[in-house]
């Protein structure tokens, strides 16, 4: 029994620990959207501890876009749509309304969730879906239920089931490097691969189900690409010099990468059906970070062949290739806005380095951090977060940041060392 | 040995390590202000054919200084027929695979110097690891300089 208990409180203690990445708010928009969710009414024989009402609430709440209101503050906690007395929730400044009840799937563990969506200020259903999952693993369901109203409010999907992959080392020369994925609200932190050597550069493949990543397990860079679930490895042909930067093509057919075979560091596609490298760009600078345009026509990368490092955009057809940022002495690692508009990347200003973002039509440069060694920016699957990785107190963390600047977090982590930050695409499917 | 005796020796002791520990500090501010100059005469290794050239931020060019160790290194490492590999570093500025980048650069500036004096390419092997290897770990100029480096190992 004491076993039992004792065993118990580790999973308790572990899952608590490895759950690091948590998001903290350190700067909210003026306004959120308020919202309440009204306790789930719970159906079921063994209804589970936890409370699908507050997962929903945290998630929304998670980018600052959302303010939810408690239970506690609710005048009344209506169970269906006649209980709703909308003068209330106006009174308490709410904008939306979620009621839901839970019921017993056809299956053991099954759970379905009936659950409606109401804009107070029309005073009107705005919508019904039915949500199933399995109440072994609740936060799943809360997560699809989370990405729906979220979705039906701002008309972009929800970004509350999507995962975030990531190094970990500690600075330490004896320390491994951790290759890892974690539910975007820190839980599920698992370890994918791990290495005494380097591990660089994760990126998810379109599909979601596999990491391209380099590691330096034989001694020098190569590039290997993961399945998430079945931990199956596989590596690419390896070339002299530096194989690095892997990068997916929307279709999950090429990889783009950077080899130095030819004396300096260029652009490649990597085909994975045939297994073969074609050379895209060839300059005796060098040329790296490399992303696919969501159309995948274009490539965005780094190059130094102007002297200092500038963003550039070759069109694969035809090898074209554009100089786009002319602001500054150091500007790195572009990565594309979701809708192809835009492109965010690293800028140095005055001996710092910043997340920034350019449009790709009026080259108009924001700068959008006001941390000071900042890299490695990703972008949320629906265009509308940012999380990158920086310094605090000489401790590698990740942060974040709204795209429209208003929003500002941190993912704090007891040991530090996180770093490379990676987001998924979208995992399931948000539209109903 | 009385107990207070075995604290002077002690004493002493640390004394003179924390002694060397701020003379290397001053060399190594030194170094960033003279740039890429050549430190390989406090590395660990007393091997004449190992030693570490450092190198300025965001550059991969080699100091006179540096130029005149490579060469030194380029006659051991002849006369005693070994086989050596370069490990090019950067500080943590910048992005990663950039560095990783620059880093290659550092490592093949030293290989084809010491090709030139008259090594062979087939003794050489060279890899870079980018800002992923620091030997020191703090956001500040004094580990930064010590980060940017080329190290020749004999293998």
């Amino acid at each position: 029994m004491i076993y039992r208990i004792s065993a118990l409180l580790l999973l308790i203690f572990s899952s608590l620990l490895t759950s690091g990445l948590r998001i903290e708010i350190t700067e909210g928009i003026k306004d959120p959207i308020r919202i309440a969710i009204v306790p789930i009414v719970w159906n079921l024989e063994n209804p589970p501890r936890e409370y699908l009402h507050e997962i929903i609430s945290s998630d929304l709440e998670s980018f600052g876009e959302f303010e939810s209101l408690s239970p506690k503050e609710m005048l009344s906690l209506p169970k269906t749509d006649k209980e709703i007395f909308y003068r209330d929730w106006k009174l308490l400044d709410v904008d939306y309304l979620v009621l839901g009840s839970a019921l017993q799937g056809e299956v053991a563990g099954e759970v379905v969730v009936n659950f409606s969506l109401f804009n107070v200020t029309r005073e009107r259903l705005m919508k019904r879906s039915i949500s199933t999952g399995t109440t072994f693993y609740l936060n799943a369901l809360a997560h699809v239920i989370s990405d729906r109203i979220y979705n039906e409010i701002n008309g972009l999907p929800g970004i509350f089931s999507t995962k975030i992959s990531y190094i970990n080392k500690n600075n330490s020369s004896d320390e491994k490097y951790f290759l890892r994925v974690a539910d975007i609200d820190g839980r599920n932190d698992s370890n994918i691969f791990s290495s005494t050597e380097p591990l660089m550069s994760p990126d998810w493949s379109s599909d979601g189900r596999r990491l391209a990543y380099v590691s330096f397990e034989e001694g020098t860079s190569r590039i290997f690409i993961q399945e998430i679930y079945t931990g199956k490895r596989k590596s690419l042909k390896r070339e002299k010099g530096i194989n690095s930067s892997p990068n997916w093509s929307p279709s999950d057919r090429y990889l783009a990468a950077v080899l130095s075979k030819g004396g300096n560091p260029d652009i490649y596609r990597y085909d994975l059906e045939k297994d073969t490298w074609k050379q895209l760009t060839k300059h005796f600078g060098i040329d790296t970070e490399p992303d696919w345009s969501p159309d995948g026509k274009k490539i965005i990368f780094t190059s130094n062949r102007s002297g200092t490092p500038q963003i550039y955009e070759i069109t694969i057809s035809n090898g074209k290739i554009r100089r786009k940022t002319f602001e500054g002495t150091y500007n790195a690692r572009a990565r594309y806005t979701p809708d192809g508009r835009s492109f965010v990347f690293v800028h140095r200003r005055d001996e710092l380095f910043h997340i920034a973002v350019q449009s790709l039509r009026t080259a108009k440069l924001q700068i959008l951090t006001d941390t000071r060694l900042d890299e490695s920016p990703t972008i949320s699957p629906n265009g509308k977060v940012i999380i990158y990785a920086t310094k605090e107190k000489e401790k590698d963390i990740l942060a974040g940041i709204s795209i429209d600047g208003q929003t500002r977090f941190i993912l704090p982590t007891n040991s530090g060392g996180v770093r490379e930050p990676n987001w998924s695409p979208l995992l399931v499917s948000t539209s109903n | 040995m009385s107990l207070f005796d075995q604290f002077l020796i002690i004493a002493a002791v640390i004394c003179s390590f924390s002694g060397c520990a701020s003379v290397s500090m001053d060399r190594a501010v030194e170094a960033e202000t003279v740039s890429a100059v050549s430190e390989s005469e406090y590395s660990d290794s007393d091997n004449p054919v190992e030693g570490t050239i450092y190198f300025e931020y965001d550059k991969y060019n080699l100091s006179a200084s540096a130029v005149s160790e490579i060469r030194a290194l380029a006659n051991s490492i002849k006369s005693s027929s070994s086989k050596v590999r370069i490990e090019g570093h950067c500080d943590e500025r910048g992005t990663r695979e950039y560095n990783l980048a620059l880093g290659e650069k550092r490592a093949n500036a030293v290989s084809e110097l010491l090709q030139v004096n008259g090594v062979s390419s087939n003794s050489i092997t060279t890899v870079s690891y980018g800002e992923e290897k620091p030997v020191a770990y703090g956001s500040n100029e004094s580990s930064w300089s010590k980060n940017r480096r080329a190290v020749v190992k004999v293998l």
